[in-house]
Formats: C-alpha cells, sequence, structure tokens
C-alpha cells in the first residue's frame, strides 16, 4: 500500500498547455474521474469535481482501458502500475480549460442575459422563502424557540400549567420509583440513614455542651441590677444596639394593650387627638379674644372709609366692649375722649 | 491530624456505593416506614394536609449570616399561602430588616411592631397584606434605625403571637418568624413564641459549626421540634467529593431534613426582583425544592430519601435523529 501512494506521489506533474493535441472525439469515462491531489503529504482522493470534464462527449480512457483489459493480470502491483498509467494517459488527454472555453465562448450578451437570469432566479427563491417563513409565524417550532414550548411536548395540545403547584410539568417521577427526573436531570433517590439512637445521641451531646437559659430581662450595661432578678436571665444590651432605647414614655402593661387592642382608635392616636383638642380649646379661647381685638381693629379700619355709624354710637360699642374684657387703656380712652370733644 | 471541631465531624465517611434502599430498617418513625421514599422526596397531585394546633409559630433560624434564612422565610411562607393557608411572617431583625425587600413590599410598610407597641397603630394595621397571595401578611419588627425599647424587647413578639392567636378573623395558620442571624437579643426576641424551629445550613463547615450551637440553644430553650433545611446544595461539587453532601451534614448535626435547596442562580434574580422563587414561570429547581419544603412543613413530615444526581444518559447514535 505505501508503495502504492509513493509511486503515486512521485508521478510527475505534466502541464495541460502542452497537451492541446490530445483533444480529440474520444469520450472520458465519468466513473474514473477522481483526481489527485499533490500539494499535500499524502495524497488524496478528490472524486467528483471535474464535472465539466464529463461534459466532454468522447473519453480517452475507453481506448486506454480496451488496451488495458487485453493486459494479463499478474499481480496487485501490475494492475496498480495499468491503473496509474491509465491515470497519466487520462491527464494527458484532459484538454486546457482555456481552449475548452475559447472552442464554446458564446456571444457577451448571451452571458450577460445568462448570468442576468441566474442572479434572478436565486433572488426570486430568497424571496419565495421569506414568504414560506412568514407564513409559519406562530407555530409549535416558534414556541419551541421562544421556551414556551419544550420540544419534547410538540404535538401534546395540553398546556403546560405553571400556577399549580399540584401539578408539575417539571418533575417525572419513574414508574420504578427510583429515579426521578427534574427539569432534564436525573437523580437517583438515596434513603437517609439517621436513626432515632443517633438523633438522640446528638441530643445529649448538645445539651451537654450547651447549657443555656433564654434571658428574659434585657439591661443597658451599666445600669443597676435590680434586686428581685435572677441574674442568669439578664442579658445585657451594649448602648448602640437597636434594642438599648433608653426613653420610653409607655409602661409594660400600656404597650402589652397597644398590641392586644383589635379595633378602634389606637392608643396614641388617641391620646395625641385629645391632647390636640386641648390645645385647640385653649386656643379657641385665646382666639375669642384675639378675633375681637381683630374685630376692633377692622372696624377701627373700615369705620374712616364708610363713615356709615355714628362716631357717638361707636365709641359708646367700643368702650362697653373694652370693659367687658377688662381691657380698657388710657390710649383708647383718650382717643374716645378726643372723638367726643371733636 | 486532629480536628479542631471533633464532634462535628462524621463517626463514618459516607460509603460512595449506598444502598438503593428507599425504607431503611432504622428509620425515623414508624410512620415513615410504610410510606414510599419518592412520596417523602417529591409529593404532588394533592393539597397537603395541615399537621398541628394553629397557629404553627415557626422560627427560622441559622445562627451564621447568609445562608438564607430570609430566602428561606420568603418562599417558604409564599408557598404556604400558595397552599391556601394564611400565614403571618414577622421580619425579627431589628436592625437589618430584608424580609419586605424579597417580598417586594419594601413601599407599603408603614408601621411596623414598634409602632404598635408605641400604640401609634393597632396590629391589623401593621400587617401588610401581599397582593400576590392575601393570605399573606407581612410585620417588620421596626424600621431600619429605628430602636425598640429595651424594656420588653424580648416579650414583644410574645404579645404580638398571642394578639394575632386572639384576632376577630381567627388565627392564621402559620407564623414564620425571620431570626437575625447571631444568638444575640434579637435571637432571643426571635425565639421567645416559637414552638418549633426551621434552622437553615449551608454544606460547609463554619455554618455547620454556628448551627449545631443554635440548635444547642433552641433545645435549652424547649424547642424541640427542629428540622433542617441545607441550602446552597451543589451536586456537581458534592459528585467531586468537593463539598459535603446532604447526608454528611445531617450525619454532624443530627438533625430531620426539611428540605435540600440546590444552588440556583435565579435566587439572586428574584431577591433583586423582588419576586419570590416560587412564583417564577417556569419554576426553578429552587423553586420547586422550597415548595417542597413548605409542603413537609404542613405535615409535619421529613425527609426520607434525598435526591443524588445520576450520570447524564449516554447518548445513542440514533438519538441525533431523535431516537
Amino acid at each position: 500500500m505505501t508503495s502504492i501512494a509513493n509511486s503515486i506521489y512521485f508521478l510527475p506533474f505534466q502541464s495541460i498547455y502542452s497537451q492541446n493535441h490530445f483533444r480529440d472525439d474520444k469520450g472520458w469515462n465519468s466513473a474514473n474521474l477522481c483526481w489527485f491531489r499533490f500539494d499535500s503529504p499524502r495524497p488524496k482522493w478528490i472524486c467528483g469535481r471535474s464535472r465539466w470534464v464529463s461534459a466532454i462527449g468522447a473519453s480517452a480512457l475507453d481506448s486506454a482501458g480496451n488496451d488495458g483489459a487485453s493486459v494479463p493480470v499478474d499481480g496487485k502491483g501490475l494492475d496498480w502500475e495499468r491503473r496509474i498509467n491509465s491515470f497519466r494517459e487520462m491527464v494527458n488527454a484532459l484538454p486546457p480549460a482555456t481552449l475548452v472555453f475559447k472552442g464554446t465562448t458564446p456571444s457577451k450578451s448571451v452571458l450577460i442575459l445568462s448570468i442576468a437570469i441566474a442572479i434572478l432566479a436565486i433572488a426570486s427563491r430568497r424571496i419565495m422563502l421569506k414568504r414560506k417563513d412568514n407564513s409559519y409565524q406562530g407555530s409549535v417550532a416558534d414556541l419551541v424557540r421562544r421556551g414556551q414550548l419544550r420540544s419534547d411536548r410538540r404535538g401534546i395540545s395540553k398546556p403546560m400549567k405553571y400556577d399549580d403547584p399540584f401539578n408539575n410539568p417539571f418533575v417525572k417521577i419513574d414508574k420504578s420509583c427510583s429515579t426521578v427526573e427534574m427539569f432534564g436531570k436525573l437523580y437517583r433517590l438515596a434513603p437517609v440513614t439517621l436513626t432515632t439512637e443517633q438523633k438522640s445521641v446528638h441530643q445529649k451531646r448538645r445539651s451537654r455542651v450547651y447549657q443555656w437559659k433564654r434571658p428574659t430581662v434585657f439591661l443597658k450595661e451599666g445600669d443597676s441590677m435590680p434586686p428581685d432578678i435572677d441574674p442568669d436571665t439578664v442579658r445585657w444590651i451594649p448602648a448602640n444596639h437597636p434594642f438599648a432605647t433608653t426613653v420610653s414614655d409607655i409602661d409594660e402593661d400600656l404597650a402589652q394593650n397597644n398590641v392586644y387592642q383589635k379595633d378602634g382608635v389606637p392608643f396614641r392616636v388617641k391620646a395625641e387627638h385629645e391632647a390636640m383638642q386641648k390645645k385647640l380649646q385653649a386656643l379657641q379661647n385665646e382666639q375669642r379674644f384675639n378675633e375681637v381685638a381683630i374685630n376692633l381693629n377692622n372696624i377701627r379700619d373700615f369705620e374712616r372709609p364708610s363713615q356709615s355709624v355714628k362716631p357717638h354710637e361707636q365709641l359708646e360699642q367700643d368702650s362697653s366692649i373694652y370693659q367687658q374684657n377688662g381691657l380698657i387703656n388710657e390710649g383708647v380712652d383718650s382717643s374716645a375722649d378726643n372723638h367726643q370733644r371733636n | 491530624m486532629s480536628s479542631p471541631f471533633p464532634h462535628l465531624l462524621p463517626s463514618s465517611p459516607l460509603s460512595p456505593s449506598l444502598p438503593l434502599l428507599f425504607l431503611p430498617s432504622k428509620t425515623l418513625s414508624p410512620r415513615h416506614r410504610r410510606r414510599s421514599a419518592v412520596t417523602a422526596a417529591l409529593q404532588w397531585n394533592r393539597k397537603p394536609q395541615f399537621a398541628g394546633e394553629t397557629p404553627r409559630v415557626v422560627v427560622v433560624t441559622s445562627g451564621k449570616g447568609g445562608v438564607g434564612k430570609t430566602t428561606t422565610t420568603a418562599n417558604v411562607g409564599l408557598s404556604l399561602a400558595r397552599f391556601g393557608f394564611s400565614v403571618v411572617a414577622i421580619d425579627a431583625d431589628a436592625g437589618l430588616r430584608n424580609l419586605d425587600l424579597l417580598l417586594g413590599l419594601e413601599n407599603r410598610v408603614n408601621y411596623t411592631a414598634v409602632d404598635v407597641l408605641n400604640g401609634d397603630c393597632r396590629l391589623d394595621q401593621a400587617l401588610v397584606r401581599d397582593r400576590r397571595c392575601p393570605s399573606l401578611e407581612l410585620l417588620c419588627i421596626s424600621k431600619p434605625r429605628s430602636k425598640l425599647p429595651l424594656g420588653f424587647g424580648s416579650k414583644a413578639l410574645t404579645w404580638v403571637v398571642d394578639a394575632l392567636r386572639s384576632r376577630p378573623a381567627g388565627p392564621p395558620h402559620f407564623v414564620l418568624i425571620d431570626c437575625p442571624a447571631g444568638i444575640d437579643a434579637g435571637f432571643i426576641t426571635a425565639i421567645a413564641p416559637a414552638n418549633e424551629a426551621v434552622l437553615v445550613t449551608t454544606p460547609d463547615i463554619t455554618a455547620l459549626r454556628d448551627a449545631d450551637r443554635v440548635t444547642g440553644l433552641l433545645e435549652c430553650d424547649g424547642i424541640r421540634d427542629i428540622k433542617m433545611i441545607v441550602n446552597r446544595v451543589r451536586t456537581d461539587l458534592i459528585r467531586g467529593e468537593d463539598m459535603m453532601s446532604v447526608l454528611d451534614v445531617q450525619e454532624m448535626l443530627g438533625l430531620a431534613l426539611l428540605g435540600v435547596i440546590p444552588e440556583d442562580s435565579e435566587v439572586i434574580k428574584s431577591t433583586n426582583r423582588g419576586y419570590p422563587l416560587v412564583l417564577n414561570k417556569p419554576p426553578t429547581m429552587a423553586g420547586l425544592a422550597f415548595e417542597q419544603a413548605a409542603w413537609r412543613l404542613v405535615e409535619q413530615d421529613t425527609m426520607t430519601a434525598v435526591m443524588v444526581e445520576e450520570e447524564p444518559k449516554k447518548k445513542g447514535f440514533f438519538s441525533f435523529f431523535g431516537g
């Protein structure tokens, strides 16, 4: 085998340009149209690449084959030699491409027309394929591509229910109950080996190692210990802890009542509301006086331009009001006197 | 080499060739023996049956921070609400509350438990109802930067739970308390009203040490019903023996398994969106696991089998053609 390969490898490369006299009417045997590549270190067969050669009706190999058939086959080596010879003849008989084209070159316009037709055909085919793709939008394949449907569920009309926690399509339990398939992965079930004895051993170990009493009283670090409290139940809280609020205006009972309150106005809202009401009442009392004072001023402001009320009557009203409020001052009296004098 | 933490190390390493027996001879309770392992691992096609007395007050705690307590509270709470149970989720983290963000209710929190204690509002006014699942209500203990009165810090949540128990609309089925990290005053406040606990841990040694300590404190406080959720489990790392398996974690802590949550990139997305995982369409792995954990919580059930990832099937030649 290696000798054959080597013999093929050492075949002399013959230029096809010097072989134009081989272009005759003899046909080519297309079955033998296998080419050798000599540029690679190992020769390779490249079959069926020279279709244009098969267009040539006549083959020179037929005659060579006939000649070869008359040679008695002595062994493998002879057979291969014959084949190599025939191949060499075939190569020699190959007409140069330029001459082939020269002989059958069509006119330029025909060539352009054929190229244009080919381009048109390709374009029309593309358009047709695109239209075909558009017609399949929304198909099951699209749903699979978008991840809405799994490819292995094609043909199953029942949609997958993700809302239902009791019917999950991603979990498949084997009939033999030995394996579970979840999300495409196969899992085998291994039993839990923890026994009650082991569990109790662990509990005993922990009770021996960790001896702890839950603290019930939180005290800030630095505070004095109340007398009636077990020191084991005290948790000392650092000052920067979220629980370390010292200012608390409500006591424990009140806080508990606040938590247990089921309806009505919350305690603090109610207390604030009452406080606001008291404040408002006090403000209203003050405001009544202020309103009066403002009214007085307003009256005074409006007195001069309107001149509708007689000055004597107005002054009497003013003085009576001031007397009621006990806020008579000399300035007012003096002004009243001034009015009376006028 | 002697371990600095000997009591948490497994006494015998888990055999890789674990027998495929679904019903081991020594399981946690006889009731579980009758059940098939698959039913315990995954349950669908029926509504969970409520077990226990209402309200069931469950504290979600861990000790270590960042293991997924708030994520668990949000998702389990919303799952319970989707199952049709009324749930009140309480964010007991006084200084660093986040549950409202995970539930997407941060803009609707006007009053907190501190306001209720102070008498600024009633308890029903401080409860924020989720519009997606109206049976879920949120109560935050305080606003950020505000401080809880020191004198009744530890009693505040007990009063709140008592008030919820006797509210006119009826007690909620579940009161989920999101516990702050650590074992400080916040932890003490959060566990005070609880009857049962869900311990969230990740399969790493730091979280396990804290979880063990917290479990010890809870047991000292009288909370005996403690189940654990192992969060952020990566089956690929477990397969390569780079991460402790769930069974290893269980062997170290000796706690019943409520759920196993796989690592999922959807968690961070849901956190950012304020849209819990269990509402995702299509559902995610972690969301399904939270749903299953919620299921077991309702029925007071535990896992009797865990899922171990199998090698992917080798595809045949004709698989290319759909075979």
